[in-house]
């Protein structure tokens, strides 16, 4: 069985975020990143289903410029087989539909039995690339799966509101979004990123995968024309002072609450 | 110019609130543009919702009733959107950012080649231009989105607006939808267990959130505050899906709603999800080194600071005032 894990590297959690000079995204420099969360739990869950038969080949894909090497080396330490990194600058500035047509490209090219993507990736917060992705490919989806078996078909319970779960069943191949939690990611073991090392990153640019003029910033159907720190509302009282005035304060108003 | 279609959801035979909010924001963009209004119901034995929506606002209601629309499923679901939108002529698709949204948006997006802009919590006319406002990193910025091309899909946030209530005369029109072999297919809806720790019945919650690092600075730092109130703990979900506390203690639109006397959130961001879980707290507290946390906008009181230096002289101060 092969699997494909779509893979974004992200700001990590507790990068200082600061928008950049153009005012339409962050400013990316000097900031630590990760593989997005919600895809650590796609690739955990892949390479459970290699852990149970190790015949499968897991193929991680990403997009995105020279740095996101060292996620698909993380993500080979952590066990996957092979790794595609479309990096080319024709495809920065893609919207969602763009960067699911180049996954799309890479998709046909792999064949893969199952797909896996985040639900959403913790930057942009689209939730979009997955579904989108299994349109093009003409295949079925179900999006925030909190846990996968595959028997056969693939028997997935999703994630409703308020704690609800939803329990879907997929003919394969198909596609699946993972949510956060849905499993306890490993980490790269020191043997893992030994063999890391030999593993291939396959690099393509996206004239290889022909969809040169159709992805990019200038293909969006969306553009992001302004990226702002939200307005301030009425917002909070900013308590002031060194840390023991500050908890004087807050002391006197739970007092105030009646609640001591 | 096309119309603007509306993509009810039907919860327990009444069209949901969220719907309501959508026919307001399509109202809004459509008297702005000279698009008409226009929704799809879809399920099965859903004509008094249908009927309702037709009555109060949705303008002209597709209802698509089939077997094959009783519970969710994506390509029944698909195929319904599909009809609809011919049958409507819509260049401006718009759903909830729900479950159904999620699953439903992107697919109808990438089958008409068209945009997606998803999670907004507004849209405004500029012009002849639709701008899409949304929240990117977790609610850290918003953004403005301008469309290059018709026709578009977007969802939007529940609650970002009010629900339509003024009284629009529309009408009801059958939709028959074909549905041929399904790639997906509905098993069941589970509803979590009942567990031993309820938190909508504390009066006082101290959340601890990601940064709190570990399940022993949890019960090091977060929960003596907890037991010094005399209230409980909570969290937010990284906490959970690292396995730190059971999901019980987590706070938010996927565990639970709260609305104590005081919600102290220590080291929280302030995501819509956990947001929309505790905004409606009678008093809250937030402790964050983030001066930009978007936690502090909803919060009464905002400790711009580090939490572990902050909670535990705050667990001791509050327990020599007690006494
Ligand atoms: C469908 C869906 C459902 C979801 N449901 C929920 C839900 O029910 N509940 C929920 O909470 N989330 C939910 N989420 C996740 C949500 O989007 C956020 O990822 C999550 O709320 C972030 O948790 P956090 O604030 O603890 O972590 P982060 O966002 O990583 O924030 C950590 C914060 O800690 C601050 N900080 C760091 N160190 C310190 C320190 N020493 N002292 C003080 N402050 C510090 C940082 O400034 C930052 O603001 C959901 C997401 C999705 C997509
Ligand atoms: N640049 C990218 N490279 C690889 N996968 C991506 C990329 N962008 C998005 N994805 C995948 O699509 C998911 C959802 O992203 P988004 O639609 O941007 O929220 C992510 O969790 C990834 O699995």
């Amino acid at each position: 069985m092969k699997i494909m894990v779509c893979i974004k590297q992200v700001p990590h959690a507790d990068a200082r975020l600061d928008v950049n000079g153009a005012g339409t995204w962050i400013q990316e420099e000097n900031i630590k990143f990760e593989i997005n969360p919600y895809d650590q739990n796609a690739l955990e869950a892949a390479l459970q289903l290699k852990d149970k038969d190790a015949s499968s080949e897991v193929v991680v894909v990403s997009i995105g410029p020279e740095r996101v090497t060292q996620s698909l080396r993380t993500a080979l330490g952590m066990g996957a087989d092979r790794a595609v990194h479309v990096k080319d600058a024709a495809a920065d500035g893609s919207d969602s539909l763009g960067t699911a047509k180049i996954l799309a490209a890479v998709a046909k090219a792999e064949s893969p039995d199952l797909v896996f993507a985040g639900f959403m990736s913790d930057d942009g917060n689209l939730a979009a690339t997955g579904p989108m992705l299994a349109t093009l490919l003409g295949i079925p989806h179900t999006t925030t799966a909190v846990s996968f078996v595959k028997n056969g078909a693939v028997t997935v319970e999703r994630e409703l509101e308020g704690g609800a779960l939803e329990v879907v069943e997929l003919n394969t191949p198909c596609l699946v979004t993972t949510q956060t939690g849905m499993n306890q990611v490993r980490y790269a073991s020191l043997k893992g990123i030994m063999a890391a090392k030999k593993k291939p990153i396959d690099v393509k640019t996206v004239a290889d995968l022909g969809l040169a003029g159709q992805v990019g910033a200038g293909a969006a159907k969306f553009k992001i024309e302004k990226l702002y720190t939200p307005p301030k509302g009425q917002g909070a009282e900013i308590l002031s002072g060194s840390v023991d005035e500050v908890v004087g304060k807050l002391v006197g108003k739970i007092k105030e609450l009646g609640l001591l | 110019m096309g119309s603007i279609l509306v993509i009810a959801e039907i919860q327990k035979g009444k069209v949901r609130e969220a719907s309501y909010e959508l026919v307001s924001f399509a109202r809004k963009i459509g008297g702005a543009t000279n698009r008409e209004v226009k929704s799809l119901v879809m399920g099965q034995g859903i004509s008094a919702g249908a009927e309702e929506l037709s009555k109060k606002g949705g303008g002209e209601v597709f209802a698509a009733d089939d077997a094959a629309l009783a519970n969710y499923n994506l390509d029944a679901a698909f195929a319904a959107v599909q009809a609809a939108i011919a049958a409507s002529s819509a260049d401006v698709i718009l759903l909830s950012n729900t479950p159904t949204g999620w699953d439903l948006a992107p697919r109808i997006a990438a089958s008409l080649d068209a945009g997606l802009a998803s999670d907004c919590f507004n849209v405004e006319v500029e012009g002849s231009d639709l701008v899409f406002f949304r929240r990117f990193f977790n609610g850290k910025f918003d953004s403005r989105l301008r469309p290059t091309a018709l026709p578009l899909v977007a969802t939007m946030q529940p609650g970002a607006t009010a629900a339509f209530e003024g009284a629009a005369d529309g009408k009801v029109t059958a939709l028959s939808v074909s549905v041929g072999a399904t790639g997906t297919k509905f098993v069941e809806t589970k509803v979590a267990a009942a567990k031993g720790v309820d938190l909508t019945k504390a009066d006082i919650i101290v959340s601890g959130g990601r940064s709190v690092g570990s399940p022993e600075k949890f019960q090091e730092v977060i929960k003596p505050l907890a037991d010094a109130l005399g209230g409980a703990m909570g969290a937010s979900r990284p906490v959970v899906d690292a396995g730190w506390l059971p999901h019980e203690y987590q706070v938010g639109s996927s565990g639970q709603v709260v609305s104590p006397k005081l919600y102290v959130a220590c080291g929280i961001s302030g995501a819509i999800q956990h947001l929309v879980g505790m905004k409606a707290s009678n008093f809250i507290i937030a402790i964050n080194k983030d001066a930009d946390a978007p936690i502090f906008e909803v919060a009464n009181v905002g400790v711009v600071g580090d939490l572990f230096e902050v909670v535990p002289k705050l667990t001791e101060a509050i327990k020599t005032a007690k006494g």
